[in-house]
């Protein structure tokens, strides 16, 4: 008979555990403090306290997906298992003085996001650089966001943000002062430093993840009966992307010419849509 | 011959024959076959070899003939050569094929000496009864199935075959004994089979014919008459055609014998109309929350068992068939079927007769799945015109019908919707927001912005009334309801309902991260995610065939603001009759002055006859039906739309009520009215008669212009809102604000427009005065009209309300999606969002818990009792699950509709939140690439 579209109240559904948030990061769950208010519309009656982590993870998510579609060159981010607030990342420098860094970092978002505070970036290792704190590897984000706006900043801004400073160096106001006098004074010697903190990086990277998380992002050493069978997939992602685009499981129709607002209007009727 | 087919010993034959050398068959055959001859020639007239007969035609005279001027074959003469044949067939079956595919020697012998023509011819001088054809027929079944080199291309073996297909046309009396026909069909569908394998057979079969003057492709002829036959025969047929339609897509000799001289198209769309005609005009409605024909309630009803199987034909026999084919089919059945037929019978007399129809035709558009057979069918509801009006605006008028026909109208729009289809979408909904006039312009260009930060989800799920927060549904719901969200170390947090812990961990650096809390989280809103997911997924794929992405930019708002919509008034209807008694239920629940409304409207001098007659009809009905029926009396929205219903005089005949009800006192119906209604229902009444007899006096045309003026002076800000306070209950009031702003854009019949002068003197229609006033189309105002009184709709209304709405919020095109779930969005204030419907139904729910104290005990027991009903529904699906039902602890009766809409209003709150939140991230995923 009718089909029953909401669930409520309907002990009969699966354990939750075969509906998850079908969102990117699987098995992420929000877990978080008590929200802090998203929006000025939530209702005292406890309507918002209710939903308030699914519009957090919502908006997370959103961020997520404009990562993706901005295609940050060399940058790779995932969100931890645990948390949606805290996303892995890693940089991929491909020139420049700090060519052929591999920068692991974590990224801090804060809880009331979007109306709290930019969000943090911190690379494992610290790096040499003038803007990274040579003691917490945080980067200095807020320089470029001194107020987290709502609709206007994104999270890819900072991640683009944390790629540039490595192709561009600026050295006002810098959280690591050394770096800057040698920048200035002695730049072949920060050129060696730099070369040295590089290193120093990309020895660390088979490293076990600094926090452990299974969503956390690590590197190991090529082994073809891990890797090969991974490496064909990303290779032919493409192509069983596309066919299942194709699919014949759902087909639309039209019959309206391109360009009119006629119903039936293209001439020949296609057998097929 | 017969006792050998019909004990089917093949199987011992073959044994005996396996091992014996080809040579030793060669030689028992043509023993055999002397022996026959011997007899054959004692009994021939003409003592010739061959072929002393003429076309096939004469064939089953001429043999009657023989037999009388030579006598009746001796009865041993007749088995002995049965007996000879017998054995003869078994050794040409189990002949193997010669060298290099080159006949084996027993058929060459059997070419040779015409052997199996002269059987025919034999049969033939004998009586040729249904006994002698059943013979013949069953012997090529068995020919043709077992033998193992192929026969057919063989014209002495084709030639006796076709003459023998010819007699059992040529039947005089069309009665063949059904065994025969059964054996006919049989042995037709199995020649298809043959020619569905090898193709070249075909030719041979046109030559043939030919040769015979019989009609050509005689197998396909003899196939027609049983198109639409019921049962295994009528299947059988229908098979073998279908195998022959497969052929035709490559063949082009055969589709042009198909369309051109056959009558297949003709017999099978007509055929339809036929099995139409016979199906019942009005069902037995098995309750009230019927609303569409399932499969076991057309399985019930052998008649419309027999249509759909014709129908399920056309749409295969469409998918397989050669262009021309599937273009004559097509249309043949728009113009055999639809237009004469279906047309007039969704314009019937009586509610129950188009109700029965609407339910049809919702049926034939689920059973159908090619494309060319839905445009047909989709064409004609958008396109065709019945008395200069679309049937598609007569459909969506109908979704305001009180009683069933608006439900089963709305099922069969949730079927529409349900197509992803381009063109009807277009037609419903894209057509008026594609100008963009119902948003402030400021708005165009935040159309496509998406929602980031969940706030469009946010307002929705704040309209939920305080009465269903999830802070008051009681303990024992509330458990099942909320989940104590926590991690648990090792991912293992799912189904932990009572993990206390808060975990926060803490790195190296001393950057913390909470990742633990205690907040009781709505769990099943994660299943309306999920299914919102699954949604909007689904209809992007299905969208991505559609032309435009309607997206505010493509197609442009400017270019159609002015000119396309309106030519396309002009020309769609000229001299435009409009639905006088659809339209009256259509939205617009508030009717102040009645009387200027109707002066207002041009009212043509002669409405359509069945528009008059269902006038007269109906009227009468529903005056009686004001006494006869008590049980509504208390029901103050019955009244409401009844008594629009006449004071539009548009009305229209229902017969609403039981036809018992048909006496009665339609005369004097006036004095007869009581209960505290009569003196609105009566003065309307009289007004409307005096409307409907002097529309064309000095008075009425004074009105009418005094009217224009008024609308004038205020232009198009003004709000022709009436309230009918008077006739509704106190809980239906509600913020008088809200409701003045946006009443007028639910009717389609807006007086703005009326009054626009049209320079053909015509008044617009209503689908399409989209640039005349902010208005986003009769369809998605009745929705919201109807939406508006959940409190007093039916629970089954409701849902099916529902859920065209929400699968209307899964289309992703940036003007439906913003129109329905972005509530930032600034519409014109004759534009009423749904947003703002929604709060108005928060508002009366609002107020019926305030005024009634036993609402959270009523609410709590419909919860239990839609549990019930749903794990009731679960168990008549999978049996598998045979967990104990839920039973209500009190049954909530099911007109306590308000208190179930507060349920299922929470719940579709939470519905178009999760959209709301799935289309900000999915809308905006790369797709492509």
């Amino acid at each position: 008979m009718l089909r029953i579209r909401w669930s409520l109240i309907c002990p009969a559904h699966p354990p939750f555990g075969k509906k998850q948030l079908p969102s990117i990061p699987k098995n992420a769950v929000p877990i978080t403090k008590a929200a802090s208010p998203a929006s000025s519309t939530e209702s005292a009656n406890g309507t918002h306290a209710s939903y308030g982590p699914f519009y957090l993870e919502y908006s997370l998510l959103a961020e997520f997906t404009l990562v993706i579609k901005q295609r940050l060159p060399g940058i790779y981010v995932q969100p931890s298992y645990r948390s949606t607030l805290m996303w892995f990342g890693v940089i991929f420098i491909r020139h420049g003085l700090y060519q052929d860094g591999v920068f692991k970092f974590t990224v801090y978002i804060p809880d009331n996001f979007p109306d709290g505070d930019c969000p943090r970036v911190i690379f494992d290792t610290p790096v040499f650089h003038p803007l990274v704190d040579s003691v917490s590897g945080e980067l200095d984000v807020r320089r470029a966001f001194t107020k987290w706006r709502r609709n206007h900043n994104h999270i890819w801004q900072v991640l683009m943000y944390a790629r540039t400073i490595f192709y561009k160096i600026n050295t006002m106001d810098p959280l690591n002062p050394e770096a800057v006098v040698l920048y200035d004074k002695d730049f072949q010697l920060f050129k060696s430093k730099v070369v040295d903190s590089v290193k120093l990086c990309n020895s660390h990277l088979f490293d076990q993840p600094k926090i452990d998380d299974p969503f956390a992002i690590s590197f190991s050493p090529w082994n073809p009966a891990v890797h090969e069978e991974a490496k064909d997939k990303m290779f032919a992602y493409k192509r069983l992307h596309k066919d299942y685009n194709k699919g014949p499981l759902v087909s639309g129709l039209s019959w309206v010419k391109p360009g009119s607002t006629q119903p039936f209007s293209k001439e020949d009727i296609p057998l097929q849509t | 011959m017969t006792s050998m087919v019909a004990n089917g010993t093949r199987g011992d034959q073959s044994l005996v024959l396996k091992g014996v050398d080809p040579e030793t068959c060669m030689i028992v055959f043509k023993n055999h076959w002397a022996q026959v001859v011997k007899i054959l020639e004692k009994h021939d007239p003409l003592r010739s070899i061959v072929g002393g007969l003429g076309g096939g035609h004469g064939l089953g005279g001429g043999g009657g003939l023989g037999s009388f001027r030579f006598g009746p074959v001796p009865g041993d003469e007749a088995s002995a050569v049965q007996n000879y044949v017998e054995h003869m067939l078994f050794l040409l079956m189990e002949e193997e094929c010669g060298q290099n595919g080159a006949m084996g020697p027993i058929l060459e012998f059997v070419v040779m000496e015409n052997v199996l023509e002269r059987l025919f011819i034999w049969s033939l001088r004998r009586e040729f009864t249904d006994d002698m054809k059943l013979e013949q027929l069953k012997m090529y079944e068995m020919l043709i199935g077992q033998a193992r080199q192929p026969l057919l291309h063989h014209k002495p073996v084709l030639k006796p075959l076709m003459m023998l297909l010819s007699s059992c046309s040529g039947s005089p009396s069309g009665s063949s004994s059904s065994a025969v026909e059964t054996e006919l069909v049989l042995l037709l569908n199995q020649l298809c089979c043959v020619l569905a394998k090898d193709p070249s057979v075909l030719e041979l079969f046109f030559h043939t014919s030919e040769d015979q003057g019989a009609a050509n492709f005689l197998i396909f002829s003899l196939l027609i008459p049983f198109i639409h036959r019921e049962g295994s025969v009528g299947q059988q047929a229908r098979d073998a055609l279908l195998l022959i339609m497969a052929l035709s897509a490559e063949n082009h000799v055969v589709a042009k014998h198909i369309a051109e001289n056959t009558y297949f198209c003709p017999v099978l769309a007509t055929g339809l109309s036929g099995l139409y005609s016979s199906l019942p005009t009005k069902l037995d409605v098995p309750s009230e929350e019927w609303h569409c024909l399932h499969r076991e309630d057309w399985q019930q009803l052998p008649a419309l068992v027999q249509f759909l199987n014709s129908l399920e034909f056309c749409n295969a026999v469409i998918q397989v068939a050669h262009p021309s084919t599937r273009d004559q089919l097509v249309g043949y059945i728009h113009n055999g079927f639809l237009v004469p037929v279906l047309a007039p019978a969704l314009h019937k007399l009586t509610l129950e007769e188009v109700m029965t129809t609407t339910a049809y035709l919702d049926l034939f558009i689920r059973s159908i799945s090619e494309p060319a057979l839905l445009h047909t069918f989709l064409s004609f509801i958008l396109l065709h015109r019945h008395d200069n009006v679309h049937i598609l605006d007569t459909l969506v008028s109908r979704i305001n019908t009180p009683f069933q026909l608006g439900t089963v109208s709305l099922a069969l729009f949730r079927t529409l919707i349900g197509l992803f289809c381009e063109d009807v979408m277009l037609q419903l909904v894209f057509k008026y927001l594609i100008p963009c006039n119902h948003m402030m312009l400021s708005q165009r260009r935040v159309l496509r912005e998406r929602d980031c930060y969940s706030v469009s989800a946010a307002k929705f799920l704040a309209l939920t009334p305080s009465c269903c927060s999830p802070e008051v549904i009681p303990p024992p719901l509330r458990k099942l309801d909320s989940i104590l969200w926590s991690k648990g170390t090792d991912g293992s947090h799912i189904g932990t309902m009572e993990s206390k812990e808060v975990l926060s961990e803490e790195d190296d650096c001393g950057n913390s991260c909470v990742i633990g809390s205690e907040i009781y989280l709505d769990v099943s809103y994660l299943h309306y995610l999920y299914d919102a997911q699954n949604s909007i997924s689904h209809c992007m794929r299905a969208c991505r065939v559609w032309s435009a992405p309607y997206d505010g930019e493509n197609p442009p708002p400017e270019e159609y603001q002015r000119n396309t919509l309106e030519e396309a008034d002009l020309t769609a209807t000229p001299g435009l009759l409009e639905l006088e008694w659809d339209d009256s239920y259509d939205a617009c629940p508030t009717q102040l002055h009645p009387e200027e409304d109707q002066e207002t409207r041009p009212i043509p001098d002669e409405p359509p006859k069945h528009i008059q007659e269902l006038r007269r009809t109906a009227i009468m009905i529903v005056k009686g039906s004001y006494i006869e029926e008590s049980e509504f009396q208390n029901d103050v929205m019955v009244y409401n739309l009844v008594a629009q219903k006449d004071a539009h005089d548009s009305a229209a005949k229902q017969e609403m009520l039981d036809e018992s009800v048909t006496d009665q006192k339609t005369t004097n119906s006036e004095s007869s009215i009581s209960n505290g209604l009569s003196s609105p229902l009566d003065e309307m009444d009289s007004k409307k008669r005096g409307s409907q007899s002097n529309h064309k006096s000095l008075e009425g045309e004074d009105l009418v212009a005094q009217y224009e003026e008024l609308i004038r002076t205020l232009g198009a800000q003004h709000s022709p809102a009436k309230t009918d306070s008077e006739l509704k209950s106190p809980t239906d009031l509600m913020d008088e604000e809200e409701d003045e702003i946006d009443f007028n854009s639910f009717s389609p019949e807006t007086p703005e427009a009326e009054k626009l002068p049209s320079p053909f003197g015509t008044k617009p229609r209503s689908g399409s005065r989209g640039h005349a006033v902010p208005f986003t189309g009769p369809f998605l105002s009745v929705l919201l009209s109807r939406l508006e009184n959940m409190p007093s709709n039916s629970l089954h209304v409701n849902l099916l309300l529902t859920g065209i709405l929400a699968q209307l919020a899964a289309y992703p095109q940036p003007l439906l999606r913003s129109f329905l779930l972005n509530t930032n969005m600034v519409f014109q204030p004759s534009v009423r969002s749904l947003y703002q419907v929604l709060a108005s139904v928060k508002n009366q729910i609002e107020q019926c818990s305030a005024n009634n104290k036993d609402f959270p005990e009523l609410l709590t027991a419909a919860q239990h009792c839609l549990l019930a009903r749903e794990s009731s529904l679960r168990g008549q699906t999978d049996r598998i699950k045979t967990k104990p039902n839920i039973q209500p602890k009190t049954v909530v009766p099911l007109n306590k509709t308000e208190v179930y809409a507060a349920v299922l209003f929470t719940e579709f709150l939470k519905e178009l939140a999760a959209f709301a939140q799935e289309h900000s991230i999915l809308s905006h995923l790369p797709t492509e690439q």
